[in-house]
């Protein structure tokens, strides 16, 4: 495998970022994002504390669904590629949820540093299977050329 | 009635401390995500590829953590029980490949501390920033995380 799955040549201004569908959220998967991230805030895992705390119920660590959107982007564009990624949490994501990671490109920058690499910005958010957006941001990722 | 909360920590600066990368958390961390990228997880396939190792997903940085600056912490000098908080926005910068087996070290400050009204009522948003250097004290990554209080 390269290291970008795409050259800087191959990314336009508008293209838009194959769509990354995530399958439905688990309790198991909160569970186990718990572990490997080490935020274990009961209110991801305890119905009981989460409706004690005014939440209704559980919903899914906000990192979780950027870990998805880091995810969507490196799938296109590469592991490693990532310079940049800032997101807002939008609405929270409960058990059941189906995430779909979607962007869009919003410049190609050509390379300036002696490394080759071009950098491109992207527009970036999450739906639910409602269309309701959980997640906006944006990133940057390094892309080789093609020359 | 609103939660007051101690807002004395803005500009604090944390011990800074050091966290190394162990091999196996990356995996656990991505395949958590669901993310399963052989540059993640498989060290044969990345051994053969640009960095000569897996290398962690953009977010691992989240994962470096010490009891003398995590939200544990925070929330005891902020005076604000866990289940008042959210995440609002969090945004990484990465100029190095975080790699296994590599100690790196991160400085956490708070760098502010703001209440503003919100959808549901009045909500405190801190603000904190964390610098993570290599060994050879290199920038590796910055990350700012906005966590909102629901006062």
């Amino acid at each position: 495998m390269k290291y970008a799955k795409l050259y800087a040549e191959d990314i336009q201004v508008g293209s838009e970022m194959p769509p990354l569908v995530k399958p439905p959220i688990q309790q198991i998967q909160l569970t186990r994002y718990a572990g490997a991230s080490g935020d274990f805030n009961p209110i991801h895992q305890d119905a009981a504390f989460a409706k004690a705390a005014g939440m209704g119920d559980v919903f899914a660590h906000g990192m979780l669904s950027m870990g998805f959107v880091a995810q969507s982007v490196t799938d296109w564009l590469g592991a490693g590629s990532v310079r940049k990624l800032g997101v807002r949490f939008a609405a929270l994501v409960r058990l059941g949820d189906v995430v779909t990671c979607k962007g869009r490109v919003l410049a190609v920058r050509p390379p300036k540093n002696g490394d080759g690499l071009s950098l491109v910005d992207l527009e970036l958010w999450a739906e639910n299977q409602k269309g309701e957006k959980i997640i906006t941001g944006k990133a940057t990722a390094a892309l080789p050329s093609r020359a | 009635m609103p939660i007051q909360i101690n807002t004395a920590i803005k500009g604090k600066e944390y011990p800074p401390y050091a966290v190394t990368v162990e091999r196996g958390k990356i995996k656990e961390f991505a395949r958590a995500i669901g993310d399963l990228s052989p540059f993640y997880l498989d060290d044969t396939v990345a051994k053969a590829g640009p960095w000569g190792d897996i290398i962690a997903p953009p977010t691992f940085p989240i994962t470096f953590r010490d009891e003398n600056a995590d939200t544990s912490l925070l929330l005891r000098e902020l005076g604000v029980d866990i289940g008042r908080i959210l995440h609002g926005e969090q945004e990484f910068e990465h100029f190095k490949p975080i790699r296994p087996g590599q100690t790196y070290l991160c400085r956490l400050r708070i760098a502010d501390i703001y209440e503003k009204a919100g959808k549901s009522g009045p909500m405190a948003f801190v603000v904190r920033e964390t610098t993570v250097t290599d060994s050879d004290n290199d920038i590796v990554a910055l990350m700012r995380g906005t966590t909102v209080v629901r006062l």
